[in-house]
């Protein structure tokens, strides 16, 4: 029940700032990142490159969430949203996500005031990549799932373990990583959260490219040493803020999500329209009418979910989670269905490489699973509603 | 953007939701889920009661006997009033939600002061003349004829699954004025006294066993040329503003949620080899499935909601509200049937079976019209198509 009455209502509408944000990055895409970017970086090892993260920094879009003291612009949540639905609209493969909400947000949020120092103003200046390892073999997308382990030593702490599908994992050059210092395999308690350099002794990184073209990484280690400076927060207490990061990174990841349905409908339309069968559009039909009308559907209540899980991180309200879940349920349902009835509405063309929504369907696949699918986060709401 | 309400909206909230806690009594709230199967006399009951806090119009002006609440203000007030297990009132729904917002546009003063306040003080119960034998999806190829003869029209033809007819007093209709034009452009909106001669009322026998919709046979009726809204031969144009208020108003969220929390309640008590079905892993998953939607549909609300707030029109998300409402809310009455076990075979027999029973099978089977009236799912996704996605209609 309680739900429904926390923060019920509200005001869902941009504002003019918002406003302008979002025209600055459309126009931002339109111009550096055709999709034939898209794709001739789909070959490429790192999948973005550093000029176009050097013009991103140079236009304060790396700090936007940051505050002022660290070279940020201190604005809220409602940013971040803009800004990634227009990222995902024309598929910008540069790391993001990563650096700035997995990373630099994380060490906002739990880090020291020297870890702050050091690394936001460099994130700020597009100077410094950053990736978090948290996801292991048998864990689900529980971050609570944690069997690397971190052995305290003189020097601070050995750590051993695999983490798996790190995203953006080849292209960062300091990464986060979840490790266990005390309790059981799947508790919260007990995790320890570490930042290593990329070059760690005893830290192998196998590179993975995804079906979307990005890059991500297996991690294999193997007693890497840290010392215990390298801790962010408090031992053994790293969960909360481990989890508190990805949540938001998840709603970050679904404004994404929302902002490639748009472009995939988009793409579908325009090709109903143009594409001449039987002497008539295709989109005169009611079969393939009725289907895009339901991809209008999904499209408008996954971004309405991602909107009000956006709010309710700027405002931290209570029941917060389940509104995550909620968002990254609905989004991960309905980029998918977009997707493949778009496919199917492109017919045969639709099964190639060539075709535009080819691109979207596979980046539906990839962010569908990223920070849990909808399988997971409907158990997760079932369990925070205490059904 | 914000998350919460201002305070003042928050204490207005806290007053509606406590006064309805207080006066919506449990055997009308025990009715409400089964839809239109709540007694007339009941109804009014509630009608009544409502009407004397002045809450039954939360949408129309204070002059005219409304509480003439801001959008915001409806908004939560028909949040809560659904939540809190009252029924849209059936003795209003059609006057309060489509004809007195179409008078307060088209009508003239005159017809909106003699007609809104008996609507609202539930003494003129009224029923929407539209749908034909052979004029449901394709309304606009209507036949029910009105020849002018002077200061009045003589009116032939026949409605169909006309909602409250044999309760009503009067009709607001469709009707053709001009046969020998595009057939949208001789149809005329016209209100009709039901107690005139050469209307004959036939009850038709809905799902629910009950008759709460009939045919109506119009013979030689005279109707005065006065009571035209709009212009003669404009009728189409003033029906689409009319379809236009009623989207608006379209879905009830708090209804929505009302029946999910139900569920909750049902399954909560329907135990399966020793445990509630609430319980159950695969139930709850379903449910979490249904209550996600929920969510997005309610957030989808409030998003159109606050366009209006800042004086922008609803954007195209509105389309969705009831193509999408309607089939949301039957998967909700599928998910509550499924807490009854074997007891969903039967909605009679209430005292050996009780009421929880009687309700989520009868609101299951109820609720199949949801998607049929008001324009089909078919007809909304069309609409959607051609005017949001401007797919090309040849």
């Amino acid at each position: 029940m309680e739900i429904y009455s926390i923060g019920t209502l509200m005001d869902l509408e941009l504002t003019k700032e918002h406003k302008m944000l979002r025209e600055s990055v459309a126009h931002f895409i339109k111009k550096e990142n055709p999709f034939d970017r898209v794709r001739e970086l789909k070959k490429d090892p790192l999948g973005y490159t550093k000029k176009i993260w050097k013009k991103m920094a140079r236009l304060d879009w790396m700090g936007l969430i940051f505050p002022e003291e660290f070279g940020g612009s201190g604005m809220d949540f409602s940013y971040v949203m803009v800004l990634l639905e227009e990222f995902g609209k024309g598929l910008l493969p540069e790391p993001w996500i990563s650096t700035v909400l997995l990373g630099g947000n994380l060490v906002l949020m739990g880090g020291s005031d020297e870890q702050k120092e050091e690394i936001l103003p460099l994130i700020c200046e597009g100077k410094l990549f950053m990736a978090l390892a948290y996801l292991e073999d048998g864990g689900g997308y529980d971050t609570r799932y944690c069997t690397t382990r971190a052995v305290k030593n003189d020097q601070g702490f050995s750590i051993s373990g695999k983490k798996i599908f790190v995203t953006d994992g080849c292209a960062a050059d300091k990464f986060i990583i979840s490790a266990r210092t005390s309790k059981g395999i799947s508790d919260g308690e007990g995790i320890t959260l570490f930042i290593l350099p990329e070059k760690a002794e005893g830290l192998k990184i196998t590179p993975l490219k995804t079906m979307d073209g990005r890059n991500a990484a297996i991690f294999d280690l193997d007693n890497v040493q840290v010392s215990c400076d390298d801790i962010i927060g408090i031992q053994d207490k790293g969960h909360s803020i481990l989890a508190e990061a990805v949540d938001q990174a998840t709603i970050g990841l679904c404004a994404e999500m929302a902002g490639g349905m748009e472009t995939a409908l988009n793409i579908t339309v325009r090709h109903l329209t143009d594409r001449i069968q039987f002497g008539k559009p295709i989109g005169s039909f009611q079969a393939t009418q009725h289907k895009a009308a339901d991809m209008f559907i999904q499209k408008e209540l996954a971004l309405s979910s991602v909107y009000y899980a956006t709010a309710s991180i700027a405002e931290n309200i209570k029941g917060k989670r389940q509104v995550i879940s909620t968002a990254k349920a609905k989004c991960s349902s309905a980029y998918l269905d977009i997707t493949k009835t778009a496919v199917q509405l492109h017919g045969a063309f639709g099964f190639t490489n060539e075709s535009d929504i080819s691109l979207f369907i596979k980046r539906a696949k990839v962010t569908d699973v990223l920070f849990g699918d909808a399988g997971y986060h409907q158990k997760r709401y079932a369990s925070l509603m205490g059904y | 953007m914000k998350a919460s309400y201002s305070e003042d909206e928050e204490r207005f909230r806290k007053e509606i939701k406590d006064w309805l806690l207080e006066n919506v009594p449990p055997e009308v709230r025990d009715k409400t889920l089964g839809g239109s199967t709540m007694d007339l006399d009941l109804m009014i009951k509630w009608h009544k009661t409502l009407y004397k806090k002045g809450w039954v119009a939360p949408h129309l002006p204070k002059e005219l006997g409304g509480a003439g609440f801001t959008q915001v203000e409806q908004f939560i007030f028909n949040y809560e009033y659904g939540l809190s297990g009252a029924p849209r009132l059936k003795t209003a729904i059609v006057s309060l939600g489509m004809l007195a917002p179409l008078l307060l546009q088209f009508g003239t003063k005159k017809q909106q002061e003699k007609l809104i306040p008996d609507m609202i003080s539930g003494e003129a119960i009224w029923c929407q003349g539209f749908s034909e034998p052979d004029a449901g999806s394709d309304l606009a190829s209507l036949s029910t004829e009105a020849l002018r003869k002077g200061d009045h029209f003589i009116v032939n033809g026949q409605k169909t699954w006309t909602s409250m007819a044999d309760h009503a007093d009067w009709m607001f209709m469709l009707v053709r004025t001009d046969p020998n034009v595009k057939k949208h452009a001789g149809i005329t909106f016209l209100l009709v006294d039901l107690k005139t001669p050469g209307i004959t009322i036939r009850p038709i026998e809905e799902l629910i066993d009950h008759k709460a919709f009939s045919e109506v046979f119009f013979d030689d009726v005279k109707v005065p040329v006065e009571n035209v809204i709009g212009e003669i031969n404009d009728g189409w144009r003033v029906a689409g503003a009319l379809l236009e208020h009623e989207r608006l108003n379209a879905f009830p969220v708090g209804d929505l949620l009302y029946a999910v929390e139900t569920i909750k309640t049902n399954a909560g008590n329907a135990f399966v080899d020793g445990e509630p079905l609430i319980k159950d892993k695969a139930f709850q998953q379903k449910l979490a499935e249904v209550e996600i939607d929920c969510n997005s549909f309610f957030y989808t609300f409030l998003r159109m909601l606050s366009k209006l707030k800042t004086g922008s029109q609803p954007g195209p998300e509105a389309s969705l509200l009831k193509v999408y409402g309607a089939e949301l809310y039957q998967r909700v009455m599928d998910l509550n049937i499924q807490t009854m076990g074997p007891y969903a075979q039967s909605w009679y027999n209430i005292d050996e079976l009780g009421n929880s029973v009687h309700e989520a099978s009868k609101g299951w089977i109820n609720c199949r019209s949801l998607t049929i009236w008001g324009g089909s799912s078919e007809i909304q996704r069309t609409i959607i198509a051609n005017r949001i996605l401007r797919l090309p209609r040849k």
